[in-house]
């Protein structure tokens, strides 16, 4: 299993990655929507997880980016917004959406869910 | 009865000055002294009204004293004059009767007492009021003598009178006793012997005579009419100074002819007097004629009269100022009720839109403070992971409580800007039908142990007839679990917590919570539904609980209020529509 996590926040995506390193998760950082997209197009991910909120491409911009890419590919936002307008995060059912500050627990929670029922 | 008396005076005694002033309404009320603004308006109204009606009353007033006043002198005067020609007439007519005796009969007939005496008897029948006849010669002796009296052969030269008669052709004397003892009048009429001396021929007069003809002037009971000579002493009986001959201060010059009239106090009484000196051609008499008449009994009729227009006025005086107060009080409470409710409007407006720029704020800062939140919370966490994944420090208890407690103040932080997100942030609205007494033991459910164990009763009331609500039920689950909370926390062992539901209108249900607890502070009233606002000690309590409430409530389409009384107790009362408007859906 591949995780692919973008956010501008870069302390923040540098420490989820390698705490889920230590669970023997594999997880590629980046720290804009361009460097994802350039990683997207060199690596297949099960699991791509997003700001909503980012300077440049926003994370549902570069969710439809990423879709068309690997239709297969499976979203969780975060934000830092308690919880985040269904119409803004481009209303499809199965997104799933994840408050900051962030429990890894649930994290791995919630993509062993997603990746499950694929 | 007695109620419909305390609704008039409800009515008549202005809602606003039962008004207790709330400080937090105080600022948005357009007129601030409801009681000055009363006042004046019952001050300018009856001034108004009273103004003309005082006027015109006391022009009245006036106008009748002053023709009363006329009438009476007029009145008075005309009395005078036609008692002093009545008066003036029987003298004359004495006098001149007198002087067609001596011319007619002579001094040798004259001094015949026979003939004399026929004389008498035929100016009886004539005129009446003569008591007796005398001829006196120029030194005083009686010659003849007529009359009822046996004054024969009397000297009268020292007499005043007799010197007074020796001087002129006529004369009148003044009342007086003279030897016989009775008031009587003399009048006599100088003439000439053949022999070129002087004879007097003498008539007594009677009183009676002319005191009846006085009094045939007399109209009413208030009217005095008398005679006075020169020196002020009666010369008929008065009803006002006495009997004859009692002096007086009526003292007036002798000679003028015209009749005079003046207002004099006597015994305290104003009295119109007329007064008026009985003259003739060629003699005068020593008499004044007075004309009394008092005022307040000719004033009688106007008297009456004004006693029933005062009580008229007096009547309306009242009417009107009654009729003002309750158009006053109308009025005034009118402005008052509609300007209570503009106040608590523009206060409600006012809080709402504070609690919408301190949401903005608020939904702002958290968001910032998730961020780094969420920095500390994955730093904090990869080093725990380090001690326990990499074997570095698994034993280092110390460290793995710090560390601990970090991630726990995280999770403290990150549940208060989820809190207070919830309270600005919008959700798709759920609409269910909703079983409000179901709902209720649901969420009294999980306090079923605590009321138990603290002995607190909890009774709620909902009509069987209430009806099935469609609103987003979890944010109205989510409204009564906060109210609950607060009641259970603020309720004190033994006290109750009364839950009732009403449907006020097809469209509008009223839900009341109740609680006989602590009660909430007045100057804290204003501020339980701001974010933050907590009384709770040591951050045990986020205060976001009722503004929480309070917006749910509103995006609900519903509005809530709350009463409370400190010591005594609290009251929320929601009121909620009945179907949630589709409008506020989003």
């Amino acid at each position: 299993m591949k995780i692919l996590l973008v956010d501008d926040e870069q302390k923040f995506v540098n420490m989820l990655a390698k705490r889920l390193a230590l669970r023997g998760i594999e997880a590629d950082v980046a720290y804009t929507g361009e460097e994802a997209l350039k990683k997207a197009e060199s690596a297949v991910y099960d699991v791509a997880v997003l700001d909503i909120k980012m300077p440049g491409i926003s994370g549902t911009q570069l969710k439809r980016k990423l879709f068309t890419l690997h239709p297969s590919l499976n979203f969780i936002f975060v934000t830092g917004h308690g919880a985040v307008e269904k119409s803004e995060a481009d209303g499809s059912e199965k997104d799933i959406y994840l408050s900051k500050p962030l429990d890894i627990d649930f994290l791995i929670e919630t993509v062993q869910e997603l990746t499950q029922t694929r | 009865m007695l109620k419909i008396f305390q609704d008039f005076l409800k009515r008549l005694w202005p809602e606003f000055y039962r008004h207790r002033t709330n400080v937090h309404l105080t600022s948005f009320y357009t007129f601030t002294n409801y009681r000055y603004l009363w006042f004046i308006s019952i001050s300018v109204l009856a001034a108004t009204a009273l103004a003309p009606i005082c006027i015109a009353t006391l022009i009245y007033y006036q106008l009748i004293e002053t023709s009363v006043d006329s009438d009476l002198n007029h009145r008075t005067k005309q009395l005078t004059v036609a008692a002093r020609s009545a008066v003036t007439f029987f003298m004359e007519e004495r006098l001149n009767a007198l002087t067609f005796t001596v011319n007619e009969n002579g001094y040798e007939q004259l001094t015949s007492n026979t003939r004399l005496a026929e004389i008498l008897k035929n100016l009886k029948l004539g005129f009446g009021g003569v008591t007796d006849l005398s001829v006196l010669d120029a030194d005083g002796n009686q010659v003849a003598y007529a009359g009822p009296f046996n004054l024969e052969g009397k000297n009268y030269k020292n007499q005043s009178w007799f010197e007074q008669s020796l001087k002129q052709t006529n004369y009148i004397s003044e009342v007086f006793t003279g030897y016989r003892d009775v008031p009587h009048i003399i009048i006599t009429v100088r003439s000439a012997k053949p022999d070129g001396s002087s004879f007097i021929l003498r008539a007594t007069l009677d009183t009676e005579r002319l005191m009846q003809t006085l009094s045939s002037y007399k109209t009413g009971d208030y009217a005095d009419i008398f005679l006075v000579n020169h020196e002020g002493t009666l010369q008929t009986p008065s009803i006002h100074y006495g009997s004859i001959f009692t002096p007086t201060n009526l003292i007036f010059p002798a000679g003028s002819d015209e009749s005079e009239v003046m207002e004099i106090i006597l015994d305290g009484k104003s009295i119109i007097s007329g007064h008026s000196s009985i003259s003739r051609d060629l003699t005068s008499t020593p008499f004044t004629l007075m004309v009394l008449k008092e005022k307040a009994g000719m004033m009688k009729f106007w008297q009456d009269m004004s006693f029933k227009f005062n009580w008229i006025m007096g009547a309306s005086v009242i009417v009107i100022l009654i009729v003002i107060t309750f158009a006053s009080t109308f009025m005034v409470n009118k402005l008052y009720r509609a300007d209570k409710a503009k106040a608590e409007t523009m206060m409600q407006m006012e809080q709402s839109q504070q609690l919408a720029s301190i949401g903005q704020l608020a939904a702002g800062v958290a968001h910032e403070i998730n961020n780094p939140l969420a920095v500390i919370n994955q730093t904090a966490g990869y080093m725990k992971d380090l001690f326990s994944f990499k074997d570095q420090a698994r034993n280092d208890d110390e460290i793995v409580e710090y560390i601990d407690s970090i991630l726990d103040a995280v999770d403290r932080c990150g549940t208060i800007t989820r809190q207070l997100l919830g309270f600005v942030r919008q959700f798709d609205v759920k609409i269910k039908k909703v079983n409000l007494q179901k709902l209720i033991s649901q969420v009294l459910s999980f306090h079923k142990k605590e009321a138990e164990y603290r002995r607190i009763h909890v009774t709620v009331s909902i009509p069987e007839s209430f009806p099935e609500l469609e609103t987003d039920s979890s944010k109205f689950q989510q409204v009564l679990v906060n109210l609950i909370n607060n009641a259970f926390q603020a309720v004190e062992e033994g006290n109750c917590l009364d839950i009732m539901a009403s449907q006020l209108s097809p469209d509008t249900i009223e839900l009341v919570i109740h609680d006989t607890g602590c009660g909430i502070p007045e100057e804290n009233l204003k501020k339980i539904h701001e974010p933050f606002f907590s009384t709770k000690k040591n951050g045990s309590g986020t205060g976001l609980g009722l503004s929480i409430t309070y917006g749910l409530v509103k995006k609900l389409g519903g509005r809530i209020s709350v009463q409370s009384t400190e010591g005594v107790g609290t009251s929320f009362t929601i009121h909620l529509p009945v179907k949630i408007n589709e409008g506020r859906k989003a």
